[in-house]
């Protein structure tokens, strides 16, 4: 038997009929979702990686002069941090972005070096530096970017510094970055006395105490102790982190264009897809196809451009996702996980633009005059 | 008297705002079974009048009725398209991605017919217009006949109780024109529908056993052959 005509192989036919504009509409809409799947995953990645700096490392709190961009601290505040009674440690640090070399950029801490975030860490080579030593340690990826061994040195901004120690960071940021001493970094950013925050460790909460109101409750006492300064709770922290979210802001912003764009090319190709075959739309209509009817055959169309697309995209930007995450520039700052959740929403968003791109193309075709598309050249 | 099937009560269709009057006030009666011919010269109305009866398009004033059903009101037009009429045209209409019997199949796809039960009914068609040999052939790889022959099978795919033509053999050459038409009067007489051919050409009228002729938008003669 002759294998029969579906309703989604008609839709394919008319698509492959005009090859070379439905492979350019899909290279379209896969590029517009796989800028989505690598920007915005590239984002997110950034904040997960944010997030893990910190829960690694164990604090609880970070206490910051107001935003966390321009945040600059007065180091003696600690005296005062550390008298509240629900704190354990308070670690002062600072945290730059440099240009290591024109191809490699690296964040930079500067932490005291007997900071328990130490603890976070597993040397892979060498050990510790010691404050007031140009000294540095180097995430495994950035000393493999670099090519650097312990005793090797390292130019900053001019001044040359000794790698102590190699270690594997728990997250994408410290395995691409540069940590030392705190008084080497003050000098080298002229913040002498300045602290860019606090990372606090509480004390373990209270028997009959529940964790999470615990931490309000800390919070609030450090608010107290220190006017005019904020404690943000470290699972706040990534989320609302400034540089996070200027990340997230780009990243929609690029793929909200792309995606437009993607959807308007699929709007035109299938607008002129009509146009084309106006009168085999009447040839449908005459046949007795209702307007439901040729309607759904035109979404269909666009829905298999939305599909195609989607998978070609979510391809693309895992892809470009892991490729971000080796190249020197980019593998300090996210790491290729990708959630499975986010390509599923990656692909979504590819369906529902077919559909939408689809919709106007669609009801014009409906609402053809049988007898207008027939005689239509 | 005979019910009849189709049915024109003072038919008129005006464009362009009514200065341009294409019928004007047809009434005609076709019973189940008969085979018309509709003539008349070039603006004479006769395809405004095919368009009317097919439910390509709605009548400025009067009514089409169906089997006593006006249609546009009582029956819904693309229903009647897709299960009571079957269109051949002049200029075949197949559709150029669809091969000879996903071609048949096109009309069936709006209906509720299995894939496997319109795959077997496009088969017996296209068999039946004596092209078991071309079913996967494309339109552009078929000889104008041949397209023709394609046609017709997908005009009957849902078993239409009226088969209208237009011009059915206008692109044809005469071995072909008389092929098609013994075809027609064939499917026919085999099936009891009702053929309405619409034709400029007077061998084809003329051998109709009822023939309208119209000019200027109404019927100037409606003659049945005797015996």
């Amino acid at each position: 038997m002759t294998s029969p005509l579906s309703f989604a192989g008609f839709a394919w036919k008319n698509l492959w009929r005009r090859r070379l504009r439905t492979l350019l509409t899909l290279c379209g809409i896969g590029m517009a979702i796989g800028a989505f799947v690598a920007l915005v995953g590239f984002s997110r990645s950034f904040e997960h990686e944010w997030m893990k700096l910190y829960t690694s490392s164990g604090t609880d709190i970070d206490v910051v002069e107001k935003t966390f961009l321009n945040t600059s601290v007065d180091e003696s505040v600690e005296t005062q941090l550390q008298a509240v009674p629900e704190v354990l440690q308070a670690e002062p640090m600072i945290y730059n972005l440099m240009d290591i070399t024109p191809e490699v950029n690296a964040l930079v801490f500067g932490w005291r070096d007997g900071s328990y975030e130490f603890d976070s860490l597993n040397f892979l080579a060498g050990g510790r530096f010691h404050a007031g030593k140009a000294e540095i340690i180097l995430g495994d990826v950035l000393a493999r970017n670099l090519d650097k061994k312990v005793g090797d040195t390292v130019e900053l901004q001019g001044a040359s510094y000794t790698v102590m120690g190699i270690f594997h960071g728990g997250t994408a940021l410290e395995a691409g970055a540069i940590i030392m001493p705190l008084d080497q970094l003050q000098q080298l950013s002229s913040l002498q006395g300045k602290v860019s925050g606090f990372h606090v460790k509480l004390r373990p909460a209270p028997a009959g105490e529940g964790q999470e109101r615990y931490l309000q409750r800390a919070r609030a006492a450090i608010e107290a102790a220190l006017p005019g300064l904020n404690a943000e709770l470290a699972s706040d922290r990534a989320s609302n982190n400034q540089v996070v979210e200027m990340a997230h802001a780009v990243a929609w912003g690029t793929s909200s264009i792309a995606l437009l764009m993607g959807i308007l090319g699929i709007a035109n190709t299938m607008a002129m897809s009509v146009f084309e075959r106006t009168r085999e739309i009447g040839i449908l209509r005459a046949l007795g196809w209702n307007r439901k009817t040729v309607m759904l055959l035109i979404e269909a169309e666009a829905l298999v451009l939305g599909v195609v697309g989607g998978v070609l995209g979510v391809a693309i930007g895992w892809g470009a996702l892991r490729l971000l995450s080796v190249l020197p520039r980019s593998a300090s700052l996210a790491s290729a996980s990708i959630s499975p959740w986010h390509l599923v929403e990656a692909f979504a968003i590819s369906v529902l633009s077919g559909i939408a791109a689809g919709a106007w193309p669609a009801w014009r075709a409906a609402h053809l005059s049988p007898v207008e598309a027939l005689r239509h050249d | 008297m005979t019910k009849a099937l189709l049915e024109v009560k003072e038919l008129t269709k005006s464009y362009d705002e009514g200065r341009i009057e294409a019928l004007r006030g047809v009434s005609i009666a076709i019973e189940a079974g008969e085979y018309v011919a509709i003539s008349g010269p070039s603006g004479s109305g006769k395809s405004t009048l095919l368009q009317l009866l097919g439910g390509l398009d709605s009548p400025t004033t009067g009514e089409v009725l169906f089997d006593g059903a006006a249609l546009g009101k009582a029956i819904d037009l693309d229903t009647y398209r897709l299960l009571k009429v079957g269109f051949i045209f002049q200029a075949f209409y197949l559709l150029p991605t669809l091969s000879a019997i996903e071609n048949v199949q096109a009309p069936m796809l709006a209906t509720r017919l299995s894939a496997r039960e319109r795959v077997e009914r496009a088969e017996v068609l296209l068999r039946e217009m004596g092209m078991e040999h071309r079913f996967s052939q494309y339109p552009n790889q078929l000889s104008a006949g041949e397209r023709q022959r394609v046609a017709i099978a997908r005009a009957l795919a849902n078993k239409p109780a009226i088969l209208l033509a237009d011009e059915p053999t206008g692109n044809l050459d005469s071995v072909n024109s008389a092929r098609t038409m013994e075809l027609l009067t064939d499917i026919q007489q085999k099936h009891g529908m009702t053929l309405i051919v619409i034709t400029h050409e007077n061998e084809i009228a003329n051998a109709a056993p009822r023939h309208i002729h119209i000019r200027d938008g109404k019927v100037l003669r409606d003659e049945r052959l005797q015996g």
